[in-house]
């Protein structure tokens, strides 16, 4: 597939991107009113990239692939997190001050535009992650996913703390970069090629030759698996999580424990896609086996050790992406959901998806003397001052923990069935387990909100869009747990086609064979 | 051939390189010993001076930079990279057949590539980069 084809595909990152660029330049209007629209800007521009996708998805024949499929969910759960965020700006003084009125107007001072750009930006660069079909891309696309959170973090908050967790995200997620930057270049080294189709011929014929592929294709794919294990906070590279989910301001977390999550996991299935087909060498499956079972088993022992909820969540962020690492050894499977590990996975995002932004939009709905909401006391008897927010949050938990009415608990039967199909029994009894275990702070959030007594120093943010996105995650978690037949069949069609041959799938006229005959 | 194999029989091919990088070496640090050795050598305050013959110096040469510097730096720097990314392109685009179908699309998409500079420039500018007071 040539240049020119592949720029067909990503009018819905270009519509992101002057979407980010019109929020850039609006925010530094001299009016107010004017200022306020970039929020209402970065929901056209979600708005019309959603339209974009779905109407080349229609163009092909209404085959949804895993592209397509990744980028509906950006869309509509980026609207879920826009919702979120939306009040972002104002909750920092100074450009609170200077849109009341009581300080004079200074460009330099006011971040409602770069904030909802970054926002943009972000979402673009997950979009193009599901789009990669070559190595320099997809470093590209993860940076581009990672560098402007690394921003959001440190400037959406007036506190040091905010600072602080954004410069350790950064630094480490520099070094991320750099180990997982250092595998692409071993894997280039190994097979001459970037292309993952022709990285996919190349890693055939060692197979031929050798009966294996190279070792040192093979340290550059764990290399590439172990940085990228950063972006989805698993361990070794899970040290992050706790500090930076806690120092971000609640609305700005919320997009943390989703948008670098997925963008991770699509880059992980892509690389796990240039293995050829049924072919996974021993050190690759132990790597994976040994990163599921310790990601599951430390995010949930330190889940139950913390007070603060925000830390609590980031633990429990760190114990799913444990949880979707046991889809990831089943990634080779027959077309049926439960046999499927990526369609698994696929599905699970949107489902932790919407319930941890539940959960964060609730905790971002409500103060406690001035400051955001984030400790146990401060969402103790929630019940009986916000019933209908304390029955977002036990909808939320119950989800994640995965009861059987919620989402979650579709997800987690697709993961783990997968993975029972490939034979991972062990691995599986342990996230079983690990469910278990993580049953017992889940509900520590829900008794707090139901069973605590309240100090009534806990009241509601202003603006209602916070309330109102946590309902709408909440009730989406809930109705597709009934009726999420439609999305388990459109995350079984996607995950069909892995990644590295999706080029096949968004222009179906081609030959698949063109790529190998143009070598 | 291996990539080994193939450097040691063609490391011939290095041995200028390698000739040079002696002659180099050879002559600095030859004309530092002998001046040591054959050199008279007188010490003095003036002497010792960074500018020996120009202005006195004032103050110490490790002081703070005011932060705008770097972000004038910054902006530098976007400027510089885009003309890198200019210059294969101007190198290329004059190849193109007459009546090509991708001179429009080349030449659309560098625009592009400008204009996202641009607009980086332009909120540079709103935000006060390059006002000094």
């Amino acid at each position: 597939m040539n240049m020119a084809e592949k720029i067909a595909g990503v009018w819905p990152e270009i519509a992101l991107l002057l979407g980010a660029a019109l929020c850039l330049l609006v925010g530094l209007a001299r009016s107010v009113a004017i200022r306020r629209f970039t929020g209402w800007i970065a929901a056209a521009s979600l708005l019309v990239a959603g339209w974009i996708v779905a109407a080349q998805v229609c163009n092909a024949g209404g085959v949804i692939g895993l592209t397509p499929y990744i980028k509906l969910a950006v869309v509509a759960v980026g609207l879920i997190l826009l919702m979120v965020a939306a009040a972002v700006p104002v909750q920092l003084k100074m450009t609170r001050d200077i849109e009341a009125g009581r300080e004079p107007f200074e460009p330099g001072l006011v971040i409602r535009g770069e904030f909802f750009a970054f926002f943009l930006f972000s979402l673009t660069g997950v979009m193009l992650t599901a789009d990669a079909s070559d190595l320099v891309w997809l470093f590209l696309a993860l940076e581009l996913t990672s560098l402007p959170t690394y921003v959001m973090v440190a400037t959406s908050r007036d506190r040091v703390e905010a600072q602080e967790s954004g410069v350790k995200y950064f630094f480490l997620g520099a070094m991320a970069a750099a180990v997982f930057l250092y595998g692409f270049a071993l894997i280039y080294g190994a097979t001459g090629q970037t292309s993952f189709s022709l990285i996919v011929d190349a890693a055939n014929q060692q197979i031929a030759a050798q009966g294996r592929i190279s070792p040192l294709l093979t340290t550059g794919i764990v290399l590439s698996l172990l940085g990228v294990a950063f972006k989805i906070a698993a361990v070794p590279m899970h040290f992050y999580a706790a500090d930076v989910y806690q120092g971000a301001t609640t609305a700005v977390t919320a997009f943390l424990a989703f948008v670098p999550k997925t963008a991770g996991f699509v880059a992980l299935i892509a690389l796990l896609g240039l293995l050829p087909d049924g072919y996974v060498p021993p050190a690759i499956t132990w790597l994976l086996w040994i990163m599921a079972a310790l990601t599951m088993t430390v995010g949930n022992v330190l889940g139950l050790m913390q007070s603060n909820v925000k830390r609590v969540l980031a633990y429990s962020s760190i114990a799913h992406s444990g949880y979707m690492l046991v889809g990831l050894l089943a990634l080779h499977g027959s077309g049926d959901a439960l046999g499927n590990g990526t369609a698994a996975i696929l599905f699970y995002l949107v489902a932790y998806g919407l319930a941890t932004i539940g959960a964060f939009a609730v905790l971002g709905s409500l103060q406690a003397r001035g400051e955001e909401a984030e400790t146990f006391d401060d969402i103790s008897g929630l019940v009986r001052t916000h019933p209908v927010l304390a029955g977002v949050m036990l909808l939320s938990v119950l989800s994640l923990l995965g009861l059987p009415p919620m989402i979650g608990f579709l997800g987690k039967i697709y993961l783990f069935g997968s993975a029972i199909q490939h034979g991972f029994v062990g691995l599986v009894v342990i996230a079983v387990l690990n469910s278990a275990v993580s049953a017992v702070y889940y509900l520590r959030i829900a008794s707090a909100c139901f069973f605590g007594d309240s100090e009534g120093h806990t009241v509601s943010t202003p603006g209602i869009s916070r309330p109102l996105a946590a309902g709408i995650a909440a009730v989406a978690a809930l109705i597709l747990g009934f009726a999420g037949g439609r999305l388990v069949s459109t995350a079984r069609d996607a995950g069909g086609f892995p990644t590295g041959r999706n080029d096949v799938v968004t222009t179906p006229s081609q030959p698949p064979a063109a790529t190998t005959a143009s070598r | 051939m291996t990539t080994i194999t193939l450097a040691v029989s063609e490391f011939g091919l290095y041995a200028p390189v390698g000739i040079l990088l002696l002659m180099a070496i050879g002559f600095g640090v030859a004309n530092v010993a002998l001046s040591t050795v054959l050199g008279p050598s007188r010490h003095g305050k003036v002497k010792g001076m960074v500018y020996e013959s120009g202005m006195n110096p004032i103050g110490s040469a490790k002081r703070r930079f005011n932060v705008r510097f770097y972000i004038v730096a910054m902006t530098f720097l976007v400027f510089d990279v885009e003309i890198v990314f200019l210059y294969p392109w101007a190198s290329v685009f004059p190849s193109l057949a007459e009546g090509s179908p991708y001179g429009v699309l080349f030449l659309s998409r560098m625009l592009f590539f400008v204009l996202t500079s641009i607009i980086a420039f332009a909120y540079a500018w709103r935000k006060g980069v390059f006002r000094y007071d």
